[in-house]
């Protein structure tokens, strides 16, 4: 009788996980297909990857240790579900969920996050924060099966987010310590395995990455698909004509095919909060520059004033474009004044071109003056050499004479590095992405040892620029959160009101969606890559589109 | 014959290393592909760090001396962006292209060669007005213009054929029909002035006073002389396609060498870019060395000379 009743014991939960399963498995058919602009190096190793697709193609196989805020973006939850940063500030310890596995059913713990932030910052890998993180991280300890500690080298408030694919990178991707030391590096790239909602079938590289579902419930989604298939098709109408004959349930698009989408009754997608293209100022602070007309105030301020931002985002954006808030914030910014900042936006961004020339005229160029713009384009958002031209032209109705050039973005970016000797004075399209914290933008443009460098540089570091590196310093240790918040805010003001780099709109990424091939889902706001949003991704008929 | 094959040999030899050399230098006046992989946050220790994980910071003339001792080995160094030999890169992507431009050809020559004579035989008639229209539009309509416009038609609004990328025989049709149309006007145009000149000759005038039927003198005697222009022309276009069906590969996703060799210019994406060039050079002073032989079986003029 006591055997009947552990035998019952265990039965009961065997069966009902065997029903659970089932369930879960039953509720999965068909296959997504996505048709993607770009697939990266396609390498399904993560320390292979330097850029943002890995977001799109990489991120359904491999979870983060710092995951999203699914409504309102920025960082939350991933494989850790929480983490704190010790009373002196020098260490962050990170609580796994329990229960965890990877795809060949072994047990994720605290041992394989040890080993997967070592190997990113190894030498063989290419991750594009590798250095950062070597900087950042003195050692690595693991506590027990679901705990593990990081040692920081100094305060690192923000340290998180550098873990988490809410900003730019993979670094903080989880790869399988045993099977990778069992069968090695070379054998893991054939057969990869992750601990991701899906599990990666076949890889062909310049083509397509096939994906099948993992069949067990998972804690960022039970994908509704059974089949997943990324699309590399370079051209956007080939794209759009994919979706549209349903080839392809999604695909990525930009602003100009939008109209097409819409009178083809098919649905658009957009991403809020992706990026902000901006113009930017350089070499100011040096003292050959004092006679440029831009080294003023009211000059930077007046150009700003001049442009119609809401015409670029009616015309040039098709109205898929928001106002934007100040340099690099978005909606989702942490310790951030959003109030503050939305209503700051709306008036100093304001189009006001009779104040921009009496700016002019009060700082001594009544008629205008000559001035070098460079303008293109970067990866993934074609678009910004069109509002390039845009805004060259409202200058022009200013009596600014414009001599722009056009560059490709990658022979345009040697210039940018060490003196800028052939930037000086020079105002150039830019962009800025969509990140929770801005302090790491802030320091690529602004900090005296940063490669943009736009308030000083070395010796040549104006009353400015220390007092933005002291400022960008305080907020980066400060671990009172309201504290931190004030310098944040401060540091916000610092630069929007010295209009260095001014962003022009907030854009978005956007997607093209066949209704019959996949149901509504909704975005992570700042995130345009779907990669963690796949598994969440409905059947056409579990959610249809209203 | 022997001795014309091994100079052409000795001389595409010469060539590809002057094509290495050049490939070398100037793409690396193009800019720094650490740039392109990192995101706009990236700090300098970040782009330190990648550059030297590339191997891309020594000076220029250790690189090259790097290159040069590993391509006399066969190694031409390993790609950038996908972090696997750039040869074996190329070589994984070329029988993509390799499938889809032999199907161009043929279709190209197949209507060419007809649409050639008939215009020639019926100068200023309909015909002749109609096969010159079509020349014209071939050569004047861009491949990525007439790409767009075939999946918009047969894919979109017919439903008739896939839009892009490999697959079954089906997803064949629109890229050759693309590549191909260009191919059509270029030939049908050299056969039709090559027919015209050789219908005008004494030999032709000869084989008719013989007796001969019109058709063997057309197709027997004519064709076979008004084809030899046509097979340099082959053998340039041949090169071309291959190395350089970057739009139509583009426009149909179709993953070929030509996508592959712009995406290492965009990428900066030095080994492969070079490793793309040299053994595009390869191919193409191979298939021009085909065309001189075969030259040399069809015209006996040249056989002897030779």
């Amino acid at each position: 009788m006591r055997h009947c009743g552990l035998l019952k014991g265990w039965l009961l939960p065997v069966l009902l996980a065997l029903a659970w399963t089932a369930v879960a498995a039953e509720k999965q058919e068909g296959t997504l297909v996505i048709a993607l602009d770009t697939l990266g190096a396609q390498s399904v190793d993560p320390i292979q990857e330097t850029r943002s697709p890995h977001a799109h193609y990489q991120a359904p196989v491999y979870d983060a240790l710092v995951g999203f805020n699914f409504e309102n973006g920025g960082k939350g939850p991933g494989v850790a579900e929480r983490w704190e940063l010790a009373k002196d500030g020098l260490s962050w310890t990170f609580y796994l969920r329990k229960g965890l596995k990877w795809h060949n059913g072994d047990p994720l713990t605290a041992h394989d996050v040890k080993f997967s932030l070592e190997r990113t910052m190894s030498k063989e890998s290419i991750s594009s924060r590798k250095a950062a993180l070597r900087r950042d991280v003195k050692s690595i300890e693991v506590i027990d099966e679901h705990t593990v500690r990081m040692y920081t080298n100094g305060v690192q408030v923000d340290f998180p987010e550098n873990l988490s694919r809410a900003t730019s990178g993979q670094e903080g991707q989880l790869m399988p310590k045993k099977y990778i030391e069992t069968v090695g590096a070379e054998e893991f790239r054939k057969k990869p395995i992750g601990s991701g909602p899906w599990k990666i079938v076949k890889n062909v590289p310049g083509d397509r990455i096939e994906y099948e579902a993992v069949d067990y419930p998972h804690w960022r989604g039970t994908p509704h698909f059974k089949r997943l298939i990324l699309l590399l098709v370079p051209e956007e109408s080939t794209r759009v004509a994919m979706v549209r004959t349903g080839e392809a349930a999604i695909a990525s698009i930009s602003p100009e095919a939008l109209k097409e989408v819409k009178a083809a009754k098919m649905k658009v997608v957009s991403v809020p909060g992706t990026m902000q293209a901006i113009y930017q100022i350089y070499g100011l602070y040096l003292p050959e520059s004092q006679k440029n007309p831009l080294a003023d105030k009211r000059v930077r301020e007046a150009l700003s004033l001049a442009i119609d931002r809401q015409q670029i985002i009616d015309h040039v954006m098709y109205g898929e474009a928001s106002w934007p808030l100040p340099f690099d914030i978005f909606q989702y910014s942490a310790d951030t004044d959003i109030e503050r900042w939305r209503k700051w936006s709306r008036e100093a961004l304001r189009y006001d071109p009779k104040r921009a020339k009496q700016l002019l005229a009060e700082a001594g160029y009544p008629n205008g003056f000559e001035l070098k713009f460079a303008n293109f384009a970067m990866a993934g958002t074609p678009f910004m050499s069109q509002i390039g031209l845009v805004i060259t032209d409202f200058w022009s109705r200013l009596g600014v004479k414009v001599k722009s050039t056009h560059y490709e973005f990658g022979s345009f970016a040697p210039l940018l590095l060490g003196e800028q000797k052939q930037l000086v004075g020079v105002v150039s399209m830019y962009r800025t992405a969509g990140r929770p914290v801005a302090a790491p933008r802030f320091y690529t443009a602004f900090h005296s040892r940063s490669d943009h460098h736009l308030l000083g540089r070395g010796n040549d570091c104006p009353e400015l620029c220390k007092t933005f590196d002291e400022l960008h310093k305080a907020v980066t240790v400060e671990q009172d959160p309201v504290k931190r918040a004030e310098k944040t805010n401060r540091m916000i003001e610092l630069v929007s009101d010295a209009w260095f780099a001014v962003p022009i709109i907030e854009g978005m990424g956007y997607w093209a969606v066949n209704p019959k091939k996949v149901g509504a889902f909704k975005p992570i706001p700042g995130r345009h890559e779907f990669g963690d949003v796949f598994e969440r991704m409905p059947r056409p008929e579990q959610k249809p589109w209203q | 014959m022997r001795r014309y094959i091994l100079r052409r040999l000795l001389q595409g030899l010469v060539l590809l290393v002057l094509v290495a050399t050049i490939v070398f230098f100037l793409g690396r006046l193009t800019g720094n592909p650490v740039d392109l992989m990192l995101p706009e946050d990236a700090t300098p220790e970040d782009r330190r760090a990648l550059t030297e994980t590339l191997g891309l910071d020594g000076p220029l003339h250790q690189q090259f001396g790097i290159f040069i001792a590993n391509a006399l080995r066969g190694d031409l160094g390993q790609s950038i962006r996908h972090r696997q030999p750039a040869v074996e890169v190329f070589f994984s992507r070329l029988p993509n292209t390799l499938l889809v431009v032999p199907g161009a050809m043929m279709l190209a020559v197949i209507l060419a060669v007809p649409l050639g004579i008939l215009s020639a035989l019926y100068r200023g008639s309909i015909i002749d007005r109609v096969a010159g229209t079509i020349a014209v539009l071939g050569i004047a309509t861009p491949h990525f213009w007439l790409g767009i416009l075939l999946i918009y038609i047969f894919s979109v609004q017919l439903d008739w054929l896939p839009t892009s990328r490999m697959g079954d025989y089906r997803h064949y049709i629109l890229p050759t029909v693309t590549l191909s149309t260009f191919l059509l006007a270029g030939f049908m145009r050299l056969i039709r002035s090559s027919m015209l000149e050789i219908l005008d000759s004494e030999f032709v005038k000869l084989a008719r006073i013989k007796g001969l039927s019109e058709t063997i003198v057309v197709w027997k005697h004519c064709l076979r002389n008004a084809l030899i222009p046509v097979l340099t022309l082959w053998g340039v276009f041949m090169g071309g396609l291959v190395t350089g069906a970057i739009v139509t590969e583009t426009v149909f996703a179709w993953p070929g060498i030509g996508r592959l060799t712009y995406e290492a210019v965009i990428f900066r994406d030095f080994p492969l870019l070079q490793a793309a060039i040299i053994m595009d050079a390869v191919l193409i002073v191979f298939i021009n060395l085909i065309v001189d032989i075969l030259y040399a079986y069809v015209d006996p003029r040249i056989r002897l000379a030779e």
